[in-house]
């Protein structure tokens, strides 16, 4: 059995796929840490064990993310952004056009072609308005697990104006409006919203079809349909959307 | 708040940026040296860009420093006035430092830095005025900024008043009057009169080195000299006699061996990349892709290249010199400005490049606005075009090589 490995080296998680020809057999993540590549390594030898395959069943790694290059020697190095086009676009059989992904520092939006290649893609600048960075702040200061934002996004009774989505900025009025007696529900419901209006001001007039969410906070469903409301347009979620970076890495091997 | 203490911490910060900017230009200058394709002929322009500094270039040259900020002032004017141009401009990030507190937070990072710079070499070159063209905002109220930095120089300043319009008639007629009035004033601070053999002699001058410049450019596409050096040669241009800078550029394309570009070719445009932020021509590197040309300020567009003449009298030289300085300027501050597009796309020809990287200095307006345009005009032309938003700062570097690195796999994707 020859296997294939993918590694995305992200700003806060590393993700490992392991894949015979292109079928995923295993995927698992890590919290990023000092020594990436012992980490992704780690992770690997983790896969081998609990799929039961001997330590020289890898045929090939491929890398990606921002950590990519802290790897010393792996059988390919792929840009995130081309990895994303790539997993995302095999995994949705081929329907993907149109991406957001959320990821730990930085938020993109990706056209593909037809044959599956970027055409192209924005991106935020270096600030972490929006990003999966800012969903942590929030948990934080709101006391509340991220697991918990979508279903608590529900049960909001009003629409609350959430004025920035700057991370430092958006703390100090999270703190407020906590002091001010306003229910987590409906907080939570406007840092969706917020995130939502700056997927759309970066998508901009150019989606086509349907709008594919991934990267860790496309678990969120709050954030799903708050984005759906905002674009007024279908936004899909794949069963394991922070995996498909790192799957569409190993594709590079092919 | 004492002031005592005041001055101690301005004394503080102020030594802590001279340490800065030392650093800054040696790491730079040394990343240059210990490239793979330096070669001693280089040494030549980085000995000039390890020392900035107008006093510098006027040692260099022999010649009074006359500082301009932009490009529409002709330089064949000033040079047959016995001055040297010298283009005010600073990539310094750590000089940037000294200049943040009365200014809004959106100010254009390169005249931050040049007010950094004003500051910390307080006594470089004071005494002649300034030749400052009404471009965009930020020139407009340079003066202003720079009398709030409480500088003891105090400079003059002679005004171009540049019509932002270049195609309508009285437009021209109006700059060709502020070019008179430059002549009058240059006149008046050399205290002698520039004759029409000086003015000949500087366009013949200003000539040669259009002409080498053109060989660079030509050098650079075929692969035989890397962007980075080329914007170094070019940042270096006002720091020395122009005979000289000539001179020794021609003796290293003498020496330049052949070249091959392997990576993606690109074309540069947008706001001017100033060393020592030499941040993105490193990345551009680094995420494989070579800038085989390009529009900027302070690279491919530093001069206007070669005069033609074909009235020798001293009003056809003004009149000549002054619509090509402005009739030939393609900086975003002009209304009609369609010529920039097909300048790119007349690049191309040569330089054969397939994508268009667009780089902005935050708080840049006129080519934050133009970017807009000219990706809609680029990209129905078949140009991959990517848009950089970004300032002296170092910490969007990853952020960037990102970017750049799926911008490069989209150009082999057709």
């Amino acid at each position: 059995m020859t296997l294939k490995a993918g590694l995305d080296l992200g700003s806060t998680a590393i993700k490992a796929v392991l894949a015979d020809d292109e079928q995923i057999l295993w995927r698992g993540k890590s919290p990023t840490r000092p020594g990436q590549e012992a980490v992704g390594q780690s992770l690997i030898d983790s896969a081998l064990v609990e799929i039961g395959a001997p330590e020289n069943a890898i045929g090939g790694i491929a890398v990606t993310g921002y950590g990519k290059k802290l790897f010393s020697r792996p059988d390919g190095r792929v840009d995130e952004i081309s990895a994303n086009a790539a997993g995302l676009f095999r995994l949705s059989g081929g329907r993907a056009r149109t991406i957001v992904n959320i990821g730990g520092q930085d938020l993109k939006v990706l056209f593909l072609n037809d044959q599956g290649r970027v055409a192209d893609f924005r991106m935020n600048d270096k600030c972490a308005a929006g990003t999966g960075r800012f969903f942590e702040l929030a948990a934080r200061i709101l006391d509340t697990p991220l697991e918990e934002f979508g279903v608590l996004s529900r049960l909001a009774e009003k629409d609350l104006g959430l004025n920035s989505t700057c991370v430092v900025f958006a703390e100090s009025e999270i703190v407020s409006l906590l002091a001010a007696g306003t229910p987590k529900e409906e907080i939570i419901k406007a840092l969706h919203t917020s995130i939502a209006r700056r997927v759309a001001a970066l998508l901009g007039r150019n989606s086509r079809g349907p709008v594919w969410l991934d990267g860790g906070p496309a678990r969120n469903t709050g954030l799903l349909e708050a984005i759906e409301d905002e674009l007024l347009t279908e936004v899909l979620v794949l069963e394991h959307p922070q995996y498909t970076v790192a799957y569409g890495a190993l594709l590079a091997l092919d | 708040m004492n002031p005592d203490f005041e001055q101690e911490r301005r004394q503080r910060l102020f030594q802590k940026a001279v340490r800065k900017n030392r650093d800054e230009t040696a790491r730079v200058l040394e990343t240059l040296r210990n490239r793979e394709d330096y070669r001693p002929e280089l040494d030549y322009f980085l000995n000039l860009a390890a020392d900035t500094s107008a006093t510098a270039a006027e040692k260099r040259s022999g010649r009074p420093a006359l500082r301009l900020l932009c490009l529409q002032a002709p330089l064949e004017l000033i040079h047959a006035a016995g001055f040297q141009p010298f283009k005010v401009f600073s990539g310094s990030l750590s000089t940037s430092t000294l200049a943040t507190q009365d200014f809004p937070a959106l100010i254009c990072p390169l005249l931050r830095a040049v007010l950094g710079e004003m500051i910390l070499n307080e006594n470089d070159a004071p005494g002649l005025p300034w030749v400052l063209p009404t471009t965009c905002d930020w020139v407009v109220k340079f003066p202003e900024m720079l009398a709030l930095t409480g500088h003891p120089s105090k400079p003059e300043f002679h005004w171009l008043e540049l019509p932002h319009l270049k195609n309508r008639r009285d437009s021209r007629e109006r700059w060709l009057g502020e070019i008179w009035r430059l002549k009058e004033f240059l006149e008046q601070i050399s205290k002698r009169p520039i004759k029409r053999g000086a003015l000949l002699e500087s366009i013949e001058i200003y000539g040669h080195a259009a002409e080498i410049l053109q060989r660079l450019k030509i050098a650079r596409e075929n692969g035989r000299l890397s962007s980075v050096w080329f914007m170094l040669i070019l940042n270096a241009f006002f720091l020395d006699a122009v005979e000289k800078w000539t001179t020794r550029a021609e003796i290293l394309l003498s020496a330049l061996t052949a070249g091959r570009i392997t990576g993606g070719r690109v074309f540069l445009a947008g706001s001017p990349i100033v060393f020592p932020n030499f941040k993105l021509p490193f990345l551009f590197e680094e995420a494989g892709l070579s800038i085989v040309a390009d529009d900027l300020c302070s690279s491919e567009r530093l001069f206007p290249g070669k005069t033609f003449i074909t009235d020798t009298s001293v009003f056809g030289l003004i009149s000549t010199l002054a619509g090509r300085y402005h009739q030939g300027c393609l900086c975003p501050v002009f209304a009609d400005n369609d010529r920039r597009i097909n300048n790119i796309l007349g690049r191309r020809t040569n330089a054969s490049f397939h994508g268009i990287i667009f780089h902005v200095l935050k708080g840049c307006h006129p080519y934050d606005l133009e970017s807009f345009s000219l990706e809609n005009g680029l990209k129905a032309h078949g140009l991959k075009f990517i848009r950089l938003e970004t300032d002296y700062a170092p910490e969007d570097g990853q952020n960037l090589l990102t970017r750049l690195e799926a911008y490069h796999a989209t150009l082999t994707d057709k």
